[in-house]
């Protein structure tokens, strides 16, 4: 009885913490819940969240990258420089930096694992290198991601709204393919004759879900439309989840992350797995630097700061074991969310900065504890 | 019964028919032996023959309570609760294991967690001068202020030593103390235990090594499958007449080794030396043998020999090869890796299934189809229905007691753990099968099932190669038999030629070889 009063509680926490963050600020402040601080919300969960998906891939074989957060000021940087000074069109300069960033990350991984020094300190001393090779880039000003009042496919990023009908037929179209994978995963377990979980709740669980991608819908409609970033996460969601689910490179990052001597023994290719994560690492690190920049509008010295502790959180709060092994794509959103959540109804509340540090380190402490507290007897 | 030494002074330290249970396996089953004063007296058995349980019921790792029998202490009867009971009691154990801390020098070592102190310091100046002084005392020339990482490990030995003498124990237990030492390090180390015992300190002495013990060994207790068989003088005794007594058992029906006919040489070895890595010692010395399908191959030795070495180095896991040649089926495996070796058709199933087999939070279908997901993958994602239809063939076939597929390896027992670390090499469809101590820790039925399908793989063309330090196991299950001794083939052995005494005394390179070495004579 207390076991399952508990495990109900492990399974609903997150989902609990977070409705409670939306009760305090959508009491405290009422634009928290209007439809334009939802879409921006949406915009900044988004970039957050993407950032946490590829900390997911590092963490998950027992590695961890603390340089992701000067690796998005130097992506973003690094396109702007080339679209406003250098005159490159916007997509040649978004390929140039995130190839960059995918070779670099390679290249720290391959230190990491085939140098044997610990992803720790490679990425401490990448935290350092980039955020200097950051400012030097930007030369210490302020650069624009667009000439003044144009737009690109760099500004774009942020700016672009799909408009309602084509959100409306994405909406029927995602909802459409998690019936059908849903339907097809239960015809399965049954052909195996596994457990398959039960046909209303299955039902409720899909009901739900397609009810909230239509509210999604209805609130971001009624200010401009889906914010292009949360395609991109969307789709980046979507691939990580195969990639950690329904590849045999996702179970070695597991494997690695459990028991790297077993998973050797096991012909489970520890370098190339690796590495590929933080290849992988690179390129999301670069895609979140573009939106991060181009929310911001321009390249600053500031952007991407100590993002990469928001990342870890998230993925840490979302039940991601910081030993790795073990972790989720659902897990990571949902930390992320109440992440982005915090930060944002904190800025809405016009709260110091100083005071917003330290929220979001008691709030990391705070679940952490309470995971550590539920999985413990469980 | 009496000692010639026997009369006056009782046992410093004696046990009475001790028995020791553990879940599933009996470990001692009737030990009696009795310690004279000032006596040294070796202990002789074949691995897990129970001599370190013995240990640990004597110096209270396992308290009273757990076991049945006595212990008696001058006469009297003893209860170790721990090992602080014990070592109160004057009995001193030097693990096999050195447990120093080598940043730290001699004396704080000597000293650690007890070091004097005043007014709640440590005093230095104490604990360098107590040490110098328990340093002289037992006649060791090391300098107290020496950081115990510049030492070699015979000196380390020494400082292990000459921690247990400043407990000023009555008793002194060394387990397997030489097994990494030098020849000339074995005699400083042998002086010091004269010089104790010259003291009046009594010792116990395990070591496979017969020279060692007959040196330096008053009498000699054997042990055998957990029972002490006899205690003989070392004086009127020989190393042949101990072998005798510490094998001697028949082999009964347990091990249902069926006949198939050998094929084709799968595996072949010729020469192989390695080391761990370039700089390092050697390791394997110009090992030669080959495998046919349909055969097993049994290889033994003592520890320490080389056969977990060996099996990894084979497999693609394990240091670096001087020389020689390792082919599979025809073609040469050089600086290959396990994910080579496997999809070469060679599987490996290691002795520490935990560390290096199992994935304990996971499920038993994850850890199965792990070796094998490239297989099981179409266009880059693993085809599900197939992974799940393989492990559930294997998850039948093997008898894996478990709910189903989804439930975790950690809520298994350790026969049905080591069915899955099985099922995962096997899934892995591997024409040549290494298997280092398969049936360790596992109960006679399981065993069994291991034993089956070994069977059943032989008659299917699979070679298996079978390292077991349990000598009945490798002459039941066995078509040819490896002696390994110190990293050399020791002898080798047709099985109707095998007999427990001769394996032995090639595992402990007193052998008279009863085939060429190099060449592996196959039935």
């Amino acid at each position: 009885m207390k076991a399952t009063w508990k495990s109900a509680l492990r399974d609903y926490s997150m989902l609990l913490a977070l409705a409670a963050i939306w009760l305090f600020f959508g009491l405290k402040q009422s634009v928290f819940l209007s439809s334009r601080n939802l879409s921006l919300l949406l915009i900044e969960l988004s970039i957050t969240a993407c950032l946490a998906l590829g900390m997911l891939l590092v963490l998950l074989p027992g590695q961890i990258d603390l340089s992701a957060g000067s690796g998005v000021g130097l992506a973003g940087a690094m396109a702007a420089v080339l679209v406003f000074w250098h005159g490159v069109p916007a997509p040649a300069a978004l390929l140039a930096a995130l190839t960059v960033c995918v070779l670099v990350w390679s290249a720290m991984g391959a230190l990491i694992v085939r140098q044997r020094i610990p992803a720790f300190i490679i990425t401490l001393g990448g935290l350092l290198i980039f955020k200097g090779l950051h400012w030097l880039t930007i030369n210490n000003q302020t650069v624009p991601v667009a000439e003044g009042g144009k737009s690109n496919a760099f500004s774009l990023l942020t700016t672009y709204y799909v408009p309602p009908l084509g959100g409306y037929a994405l909406a029927v179209l995602v909802v459409a393919a998690l019936v059908v994978s849903s339907l097809r995963a239960r015809a399965r377990r049954a052909a195996h004759g596994f457990q398959v979980p039960d046909t209303e709740r299955t039902f409720l669980g899909l009901f739900i879900t397609g009810q909230l991608v239509l509210l999604l819908l209805i609130v971001t409609n009624q200010y401009r439309g889906l914010p292009l970033p949360a395609l991109v996460l969307g789709s980046l969601a979507l691939l990580v989840h195969l990639l950690t689910a329904h590849t045999p490179f996702g179970r070695y990052l597991y494997a690695i992350g459990s028991n790297e001597e077993a998973a050797f023994i096991s012909g489970v290719p520890i370098q190339r797995t690796v590495i590929t994560a933080f290849a992988l690492m690179g390129g999301v690190v670069a895609l979140t630097g573009f939106m991060q920049t181009a929310y911001a509008g321009a390249s600053t010295a500031t952007v991407g700061s100590l993002m990469e502790l928001d990342a870890v959180a998230a993925c840490v709060i979302g039940g991601t074991s910081l030993r790795g092994g073990r972790g989720s794509v659902t897990g990571v959103l949902f930390g992320a969310l109440i992440m982005a959540s915090l930060l944002n109804g904190m800025t809405l509340m016009a709260v110091s900065p100083e005071l917003k540090f330290i929220a979001r380190g008691v709030v990391l402490a705070l679940a952490v504890w309470v995971d550590v507290k539920l999985n413990s007897e469980g | 019964m009496s000692a010639a030494q026997a009369g006056q002074a009782p046992p410093v330290l004696a046990t009475r028919d001790l028995v020791k249970r553990f879940p599933g396996v009996t470990a001692l089953a009737g030990v009696s032996f009795e310690l004279l004063p000032g006596e040294v007296h070796a202990l002789c058995g074949e691995n897990g023959a129970g001599k370190s349980t013995l240990i640990k019921l004597l110096s209270g790792i396992h308290g009273a309570g757990s076991y049945e029998g006595a212990l008696l202490a001058n006469g009297q009867e003893v209860a170790f609760a721990s090992t602080r009971d014990a070592e109160a009691a004057g009995i001193s154990v030097i693990y096999q294991e050195l447990a120093l801390v080598p940043e730290m020098t001699v004396a704080e070592n000597l000293f650690l967690g007890r070091a004097p102190t005043r007014h709640g310091l440590i005093d230095w100046d104490a604990v360098y001068s107590q040490a110098a002084r328990v340093l002289k005392a037992a006649k060791i020339e090391l300098d107290p202020t020496t950081e115990v990482r510049h030492l070699g490990v015979a000196a380390r030995q020494l400082v292990e030593i000459a921690k247990a003498l400043s407990k000023d124990p009555k008793v002194l237990i060394l387990d397997e103390p030489t097994a990494a030492l030098s020849d000339d390090e074995v005699q400083r180390l042998l002086e010091v235990v004269r010089d104790l015992k010259a003291r009046g300190i009594a010792a116990i002495y395990i070591s496979h090594k017969f020279e060692e013990v007959f040196k330096i060994a008053d009498r000699i207790t054997v042990l055998r499958d957990g029972k002490s068989v006899v205690t003989l003088s070392t004086a009127q005794t020989n190393p042949e007449a101990v072998i005798q007594h510490m094998v001697g058992r028949p082999i009964g029906e347990l091990f249902p080794r069926r006949a198939s006919t050998a094929g084709d040489i799968l595996l072949s070895v010729t020469n192989l030396s390695a080391a761990p890595s370039a700089s390092s010692t050697v390791r394997l010395r110009d090992v030669s043998f080959e495998v046919r399908a349909g055969e097993v191959l049994g290889i033994g030795g003592l520890m320490g020999a080389g056969r977990s070495e060996l099996l990894l180095h084979l497999f693609g896991a394990y240091g670096v090869r001087l020389s020689g040649e390792v082919k599979l089926r025809g073609a040469p495996l050089v600086a290959h890796t396990p994910e080579r070796a496997l999809a070469a058709g060679l599987a490996l199933v290691t002795e520490d299934r935990k560390r290096y087999g199992l994935f304990l939070d996971s499920s038993i279908g994850f850890n199965l189809s792990l070796s094998s997901l490239n297989r099981l993958s179409r266009r880059g994602l693993i085809e599900q229905s197939a992974e799940v239809s393989r492990a559930q063939e294997l998850f039948g076939s093997l008898r894996i007691k478990a709910p189903g597929l989804e439930t975790a390896v950690s809520s298994l027992s350790g026969g049905n753990q080591q069915k899955v670390v099985l099922g995962k090499a096997l899934l892995t469809e591997p024409q040549v099968l290494l298997l280092d101590e398969p049936t360790r820790g596992i109960d006679v039925g399981a065993k069994l099932e291991v034993y089956e399908l070994i069977n059943r793989l032989c008659e299917a063309g699979k070679a298996i190669v079978l390292v077991s330090s349990e000598l009945p196991e490798l002459l039941g299950m066995s078509d040819r038999i490896l002696m390994l001794a110190e990293g050399r083939v020791g002898g080798s052995f047709v099985r109707a030629e095998a007999t427990q005494e001769r394996l032995l005394a090639a595992a402990l390179g007193r052998a008279r070889h009863s085939s060429p070495r190099s060449e592996a004579v196959s039935p």
